[in-house]
């Protein structure tokens, strides 16, 4: 199904680190190829980096006294996610927000690097929103047991009274199996689809016209890192809320 | 009232044409992969459209009669937006998985 060419950073990634790629392989069992770079691996590694550069060069610049433009920049995000993690967890909310955050700078970023020509978006290819489906699934289940121990967070399974449990099982754990996969299609099939669409518009008409859709893609990328960020702080509110 | 929804269908119909021309003919017959799903697009994307309008119709009368509580309001529409979107894209996935 993806059959790109090759990006040009995955090439320099094939053409003078292949040993190191096929260690991973070797890491996990796989067997050796010649060309062992995927292209949404470099770009996920790119990001990785930009984003750490970009923290490592915030951090001797924060300041009480004369915040600069970037402090700025990055207290509204902070605030942004502070505020959204009380609203959806309730107070314990902001215990968490270094995983709600990240995932949303990620996933953004990721989001947003295919728009440059020469990169393309990580999240659209399967494995990577489905690694942050997987992530959230397992973040949550352990936070929740983490907040209320093992037998009390199982018991929520059972549903409200006892005797309901035999049904009400089968369809809490449906129902918690869906939603990684809701989590990795929704973000996968939107990257994916507005790529696409640029594409075809491409073909259709005229050189610029098809600017318009990676205006909407800009768009699109913003509102589903934003969801994914929103939904996995209604799961970890779930899964910690029946304290009171 | 029944020729709107006829001409609605048909509408829809042209639009999900796109989708045809990922399907290839096997050796011998019509690709029937490829016509199934230009019809599943169509009513996926055909019903989510009236979903996300009742949606959107709910929230700006609701913003219109209290004005104060229009950001709560918003962020309800934005959320039930995405998820009924989702919806039609897991039959575009599911397009894109199974058409030649």
């Amino acid at each position: 199904m993806h059959h790109h060419r090759e990006l040009w950073l995955t090439k320099l990634f094939n053409d003078y680190l292949p040993g190191l790629g096929n260690a991973f392989l070797k890491l996990v069992g796989m067997p050796a190829e010649p060309r062992p770079w995927e292209g949404f691996i470099v770009m996920q590694l790119l990001v990785v980096l930009i984003l750490v550069a970009l923290f490592a060069f915030l951090r001797p610049r924060l300041s009480m006294d004369r915040p600069g433009k970037l402090q700025h920049v990055f207290e509204l995000i902070h605030e942004f996610v502070y505020n959204e993690s009380e609203g959806a967890v309730g107070h314990t909310g902001p215990h968490y927000i270094a995983f709600f955050g990240t995932l949303f700078v990620f996933i953004l970023s990721c989001n947003l690097i295919g728009l440059i020509p020469g990169f393309e978006s990580p999240t659209m290819i399967p494995p990577v929103p489905a690694g942050c489906a997987i992530a959230v699934f397992l973040y949550y289940n352990l936070v929740g047991i983490q907040a209320q121990g093992i037998l009390k967070y199982l018991g929520q399974f059972a549903g409200p009274m006892i005797f309901l449990a035999p049904l009400m099982i089968p369809i809490e754990i449906i129902s918690h199996m869906a939603r990684p996969l809701s989590l990795t299609v929704r973000l996968y099939a939107n990257m994916y689809a507005g790529e696409q669409v640029t594409l075809v518009f491409l073909t259709l008409t005229y050189f610029a016209v098809p600017a318009l859709f990676m205006g909407l893609h800009v768009f699109v990328s913003f509102l589903q890192a934003y969801i994914f960020m929103l939904l996995t702080m209604m799961y970890v509110g779930g899964a910690v809320s029946h304290e009171h | 009232m029944k020729v709107k929804w006829i001409l609605l269908a048909l509408v829809l119909f042209v639009f999900a044409t796109p989708t045809f021309a990922q399907g290839a003919a096997p050796a011998g017959g019509t690709n029937w992969v490829a016509i199934t799903s230009g019809f599943a697009m169509a009513i996926a994307s055909g019903l989510c459209g009236l979903a996300q309008a009742k949606a959107v119709a709910a929230a700006a009368e609701g913003m219109g009669r209290n004005p104060g509580a229009a950001a709560s309001i918003r962020f309800a529409l934005l959320l039930g937006l995405v998820l009924i979107e989702s919806l039609a894209l897991y039959t575009l996935v599911i397009i894109f998985v199974k058409v030649v």
